[in-house]
């Protein structure tokens, strides 16, 4: 076996505490940066968009993830299809970021013309010898999980997607997320490490004092709480609330529709978490009175009382309603930047301003995406200073980042950090 | 075609015609005009109303089979009527489409067309006229004079048809009629022969300048709008510019042939060239001529024009451009997408025009 030295980022890993957070180094280190990009958005699957981003033939969608770039586009046969954004020629550019509608590929250099399927059908002035037949532009392995586009850029994708494949299949059919439209879109920078966007993510420790508008409609107990440090009357009603979860869970799943929670956090490659989660109030959708804002509901959806079908990967989270859906993505940009693009997806025949009031639609999240990026940057400030030193993890609430910091170093260590 | 629907439909005056989105219309009525000429009014389905200039035109694509050839036909009714339209056709020997449409076209069809479009439209202002139209280029002056007369608008216009015979004369007993209403209407049929008719109260012939000095002796001061075949306005254009009608108040309208060749029309001494159109490219304020068989991005090329451009064939569509106004026949291998046709683009490379064009290059 080739005999390999430690990297410097080895040590790092090395010193994360059981239980703390992470080294300041794997938060802002630059050298970190480039491994995470490597190990996290190069060799696992991550979300990359919708095939509703591409509605119709000939739509293309870019998106740029580190140094690549990537098509997604929907071909002439209503297939979706992800390519490199890197012309065989020279390697120019194809496409700008972003939405375009195309009829073939033209790369804007030399004109070098390929099919939608990425076959190149037209290279001028490379001579009637000229094999076109290799020169096809190469393929982003993908999978579309009930709309969700997910990719690898690696050559051996991690196989375990196939558990979030079958979980996620069955649950997002009722919501027949491929036939929703894009009803609005955020695009936040955040100005902090991805890790710590993901982290803020992974617990509800901070949503009772920073998301008011949340809270509304999202239990922030549903993920973990100190009995002890509950008021009686606090503690009898999260007693309820639990309590609760196994009827409605029972009920949900007693009407077909999958519930439970399903994890797979750590000891795999491929990181998610779903589960059916309450709404509270008037428990229908993530609104600022838990109210549906879409009077079309999505897919077979008859009923507004199934809850929130909640979705994590780790550069993603999602939350699936009767009426609507709220699909988040994350690109690292920097190792003190990233950015979080927020969807909102509605029925596709959804009219705004007859079937949904887009500020009602969107008001919680925007909220909430804005309280996020500021506490990320508080967050990374912070881990800047120092004299910063990792600290502890709450064991009642946030036991899912105690999992995604053992995730993260078992999976820089798999490759060889 | 549900009658019910378009009824109730029409009762909602906000409801107009988008060409972004509406491309169908069904024919409510076909109406005999003269013995080869007749008339095809069309609603919208779903009883939109049509908004467009007298003047304008629509281009159709009649279902006449796999290789179906799109055609512009001008309006003949009144934009004063927009519940409908009608365009008026002259069944040309051999000619395809109008063929097809004289036999097969009847009520209740359907058809996919794009429009309103063009710019040969009446002038704004009550400035003095001259409409001169030969054959079935009556129709968009025809149009002209409808809307003045709706509108009740000052009016001097003079209007000269010319024809074959008297019983080619289109719209000749509503032109009489609209001439005993309209106080600034004066007008003048010109058929060539009197075949087929007794007799005839005033002049046969082609217009000549002799005898637009006669009927229209202020001229020079009128405002000219000429549509019919291209021999016919290849003379009238010479009449006019000789007779002192400065070529900013000369205005045409020419199309495929299909359209207005009366080809047994022969007029003057005006010599029959192949069809040529001016192409007009906007950012580059040049204007070409391009003939019916030539493809605009060759013409452009050998002018010494640049587009940008790399397959020639329809392909790569790296010539898209923008066609603001005009019509044109397109044959593509991928090179762009129905609804970027449908959004007004076009690729010069594989497209010869059917009409005056103007590009946004």
């Amino acid at each position: 076996m080739l005999q390999t030295f430690a990297s410097s980022i080895s040590s790092l890993l090395d010193s994360r505490a059981d239980g703390h957070s992470l080294p300041a180094g794997l938060y802002n280190r630059e050298d970190v940066f480039e491994a995470d990009v490597d190990v996290f958005f190069r060799k696992h699957w991550i979300c990359i968009g919708l095939e509703c981003d591409v509605p119709e033939p000939g739509d293309a969608n870019v998106i740029e993830i580190g140094n690549s770039s990537l098509i997604i586009l929907r071909d002439d046969d209503n297939q979706i299809r992800v390519v490199h954004n890197v012309c065989r020629h020279r390697g120019s550019r194809i496409l700008d970021a972003g939405s375009s509608v195309v009829s073939k590929l033209v790369c804007p250099y030399h004109q070098w013309t390929y099919e939608l399927d990425g076959e190149l059908a037209y290279a001028p002035h490379m001579g009637a010898d000229f094999d076109k037949s290799c020169k096809s532009l190469r393929p982003v392995s993908f999978k579309s999980i009930g709309g969700l586009i997910y990719a690898c850029l690696s050559d051996n994708p991690p196989a375990d997607i196939e558990h979030l494949e079958e979980v996620m299949t069955e649950r997002l059919a009722p919501y027949d997320i491929r036939n929703t439209k894009v009803a609005f879109q955020t695009d936040v920078v955040e100005h902090g490490n991805w890790k710590l966007t993901m982290e803020n993510n992974r617990e509800c420790y901070h949503c009772s004092a920073n998301h008011p508008e949340l809270c509304v409609s999202f239990v922030d107990l549903d993920f973990g709480f100190d009995p002890e440090s509950l008021s009686p009357e606090d503690r009898e009603q999260a007693e309820q609330h639990q309590a609760l979860y196994a009827d409605k869970t029972k009920s949900w799943e007693a009407d077909g529709y999958p519930s439970a929670a399903v994890e797979q956090l750590v000891d795999c490659e491929t990181n998610f978490r779903t589960q059916r989660l309450i709404i509270s109030g008037a428990g229908e959708s993530q609104t600022p009175d838990a109210t549906a804002a879409s009077s079309k509901l999505l897919g077979t959806m008859t009923r507004k009382d199934l809850g929130d079908t909640h979705l994590w990967g780790h550069n993603s989270w999602n939350h699936f309603m009767g009426d609507h859906a709220v699909v988040a993505i994350v690109i690292p940009l920097s190792a003190d930047k990233t950015l979080v693009r927020t969807k909102w997806l509605v029925h596709k025949d959804a009219v705004e301003g007859v079937d949904y009031d887009l500020e009602k639609l969107t008001n919680v999240w925007v909220a909430t995406t804005d309280q996020d990026a500021e506490l990320v940057a508080r967050s990374h400030a912070g881990a800047l200073d120092p004299a910063y030193v990792p600290g502890p993890y709450s064991r009642f609430s946030e036991t899912n980042l105690d999992k995604f910091a053992t995730w993260y170093i078992d999976r820089m260590r798999a490759h060889g950090y | 075609m549900d009658i019910k629907t378009l009824t109730s439909a029409s009762n909602a005056p906000t409801d107009v015609w988008d060409p972004e989105l509406d491309d169908t219309l069904v024919c409510i009525d076909v109406h005999q005009e003269t013995h080869d000429v007749k008339s095809f009014t069309f609603a919208s389905p779903q009883g939109k109303r049509f908004a467009f200039q007298a003047g304008q035109y629509f281009l159709f694509d009649f279902p006449l089979g796999a290789d179906a050839e799109p055609r512009c036909y001008s309006i003949s009714s009144s934009p004063q009527r927009p519940n409908a339209f009608t365009v008026t056709v002259k069944r040309v020997p051999d000619g395809r489409v109008s063929n097809w449409l004289h036999d097969n076209l009847k009520s209740g069809a359907t058809v996919k067309a794009q429009g309103p479009l063009g710019h040969f439209i009446r002038p704004s202002g009550a400035g003095k006229k001259l409409l001169l139209s030969g054959g079935s280029g009556i129709t968009p002056v025809m149009s002209i004079v409808r809307d003045l007369a709706d509108t009740c608008d000052p009016t001097d216009v003079v209007f000269i048809h010319a024809a074959r015979t008297p019983l080619d004369l289109i719209f000749r007993d509503e032109l009489s009629m609209l001439t005993t209403k309209m106080k600034g209407l004066r007008l003048h049929f010109l058929p060539e022969h009197l075949t087929g008719e007794r007799w005839w109260p005033g002049i046969t012939g082609r217009i000549t300048s002799e005898y637009i000095k006669m009927a229209v002796p202020d001229i020079a001061e009128r405002i000219v709008m000429c549509c019919g075949p291209a021999p016919f306005m290849a003379a009238a254009r010479k009449i006019s510019a000789d007779l002192g009608v400065p070529t900013s108040n000369y205005i045409e309208e020419s199309f495929d042939a299909a359209v207005i060749d009366d080809a047994e029309l022969p007029i003057g001494e005006a010599p029959v060239v192949a069809k040529t159109f001016q192409v007009q490219f906007l950012k580059q304020a040049r204007t070409i001529e391009v003939a019916s068989e030539q493809t605009v991005l060759g013409c452009a090329k050998k002018a010494g024009l640049r587009l940008p451009s790399s397959c020639a064939n329809g392909v790569c569509g790296t010539c898209k451009s923008k066609l603001v106004s005009g019509s044109v026949e397109m044959k593509h291998n991928g090179g762009i997408r129905q609804r970027e046709v449908d959004a007004g683009l076009f690729l010069p490379c594989c497209s010869k025009p059917l009409s005056d064009l103007v590009i946004d290059r």
